[in-house]
């Protein structure tokens, strides 16, 4: 009786803690988040990996050597979103897809959940550009907020949800110019 | 029997100049390219149809980088001031008139379902209004890769488009 006790008190204790620390270890951003740049920003190859900050009113993407700065002032929108990959991908997962009896096509079952975090800003010429990057989840949210802080210009302040946000209209993004 | 093989020979050879010429014909009627000094890409509109904000800024800058690698030296983007100072200016304005969401997973899984597909209606101006041409384009990714890259192949059809109609001229 004694031993039931005791495993449903530590069976119970597991649940709680697992479900508490991904909570608050996706809403705490203590530096910088490994990111990866989809497309968008000038002298950065597309999907390059590296770490995104938000600092002294501005988005620091860092690429290995390479770097760019971006002005929170400077930004018309910040869209957050969710959607997945695969979890075996790059070489191995291409290679797996010749694997015999379907075997490769099983390792596509296996998908992780991935933020998005999509950003409109306009250059010193009053250019618009578009840059996207993928984070782990709950850290988007997170760098949206950061950037409406420190001055980001977004049309949906609200977190993101499971539903993609849909695109801001040409009309908003004027609006917000003038 | 000579006779024969002779007259054989010049119906076969004025049938393979007929066809052979056909396309060289067509060719020729094809209306002559717009000249355009430099063109601006506006941002994709998508008021009827709801679409994510990561595809509206792929299908953006991707059309963009195309129009780059075609021969356009001068795309200006959607609100630059340059823009405004350029004589053969043209302006593409493009709106999502359809979009399916597709799966990776699906496409991956069963390989016959799952594709992503954008069609994009793509109106070609003169900075004044005057419309040059109008065109539905479309994206799609069937086997191999993400959602996103419906948005690569909407551009790179685009930028063909562009091409097939345009030709790149020295702005004044």
């Amino acid at each position: 009786m004694k031993f039931r006790c005791a495993t449903a008190l530590v069976g119970a204790t597991s649940l709680l803690i697992g479900l508490v620390i991904p909570v608050g270890s996706a809403q705490q951003v203590s530096g910088p988040v490994k990111v990866v740049q989809l497309i968008g920003l000038a002298g950065i190859k597309d999907k390059a990996k590296g770490t995104l900050s938000v600092e002294n009113g501005h988005l620091h993407f860092v690429h290995g050597k390479a770097s760019f700065d971006l002005s929170a002032a400077s930004i018309r929108d910040v869209v957050t979103g969710a959607d997945s990959q695969r979890a075996v991908g790059g070489t191995i997962g291409m290679m797996s897809m010749a694997a015999p009896y379907g075997g490769g096509r099983v390792l596509s079952l296996f998908r992780t959940k991935i933020d998005t975090l999509t950003v409109l800003f306009r250059d010193a010429d009053g250019g618009l550009h578009g840059a996207i990057f993928t984070m782990p989840v709950g850290m988007a949210d997170v760098i949206k907020k950061g950037l409406v802080a420190q001055g980001a210009h977004t049309a949906a302040p609200g977190e993101s949800t499971a539903v993609a946000t849909p695109a801001p209209s040409r009309a908003s993004l004027n609006k917000e110019q003038k | 029997m000579m006779k024969r093989i002779l007259h054989t020979g010049i119906r076969l050879f004025l049938l393979t100049v007929v066809f052979a010429a056909s396309p060289l014909l067509a060719q020729k009627n094809k209306p002559a390219k717009i000249k355009a000094a430099a063109l601006q890409v506006e941002m994709i509109e998508s008021d009827e149809i709801k679409l994510p904000a990561e595809f509206q800024v792929a299908l953006y800058e991707n059309l963009i980088r195309q129009l780059e690698k075609n021969g356009f030296s001068h795309v200006y983007r959607d609100g630059d001031r340059n823009a405004a100072s350029v004589a053969d200016l043209v302006v593409l304005h493009s709106t999502v008139r359809g979009f399916k969401a597709g799966s990776e997973r699906a496409r991956q899984v069963t390989t016959v379902s799952g594709a992503t597909s954008i069609t994009v209606h793509c109106q070609f101006t003169r900075s004044d209004g005057t419309s040059l041409l109008e065109q539905d384009v479309n994206g799609k990714v069937r086997f191999f890769g993400g959602n996103l890259r419906a948005t690569y192949d909407f551009a790179k059809k685009a930028a063909h488009v562009t091409h097939e109609n345009f030709s790149a001229t020295e702005s004044k």
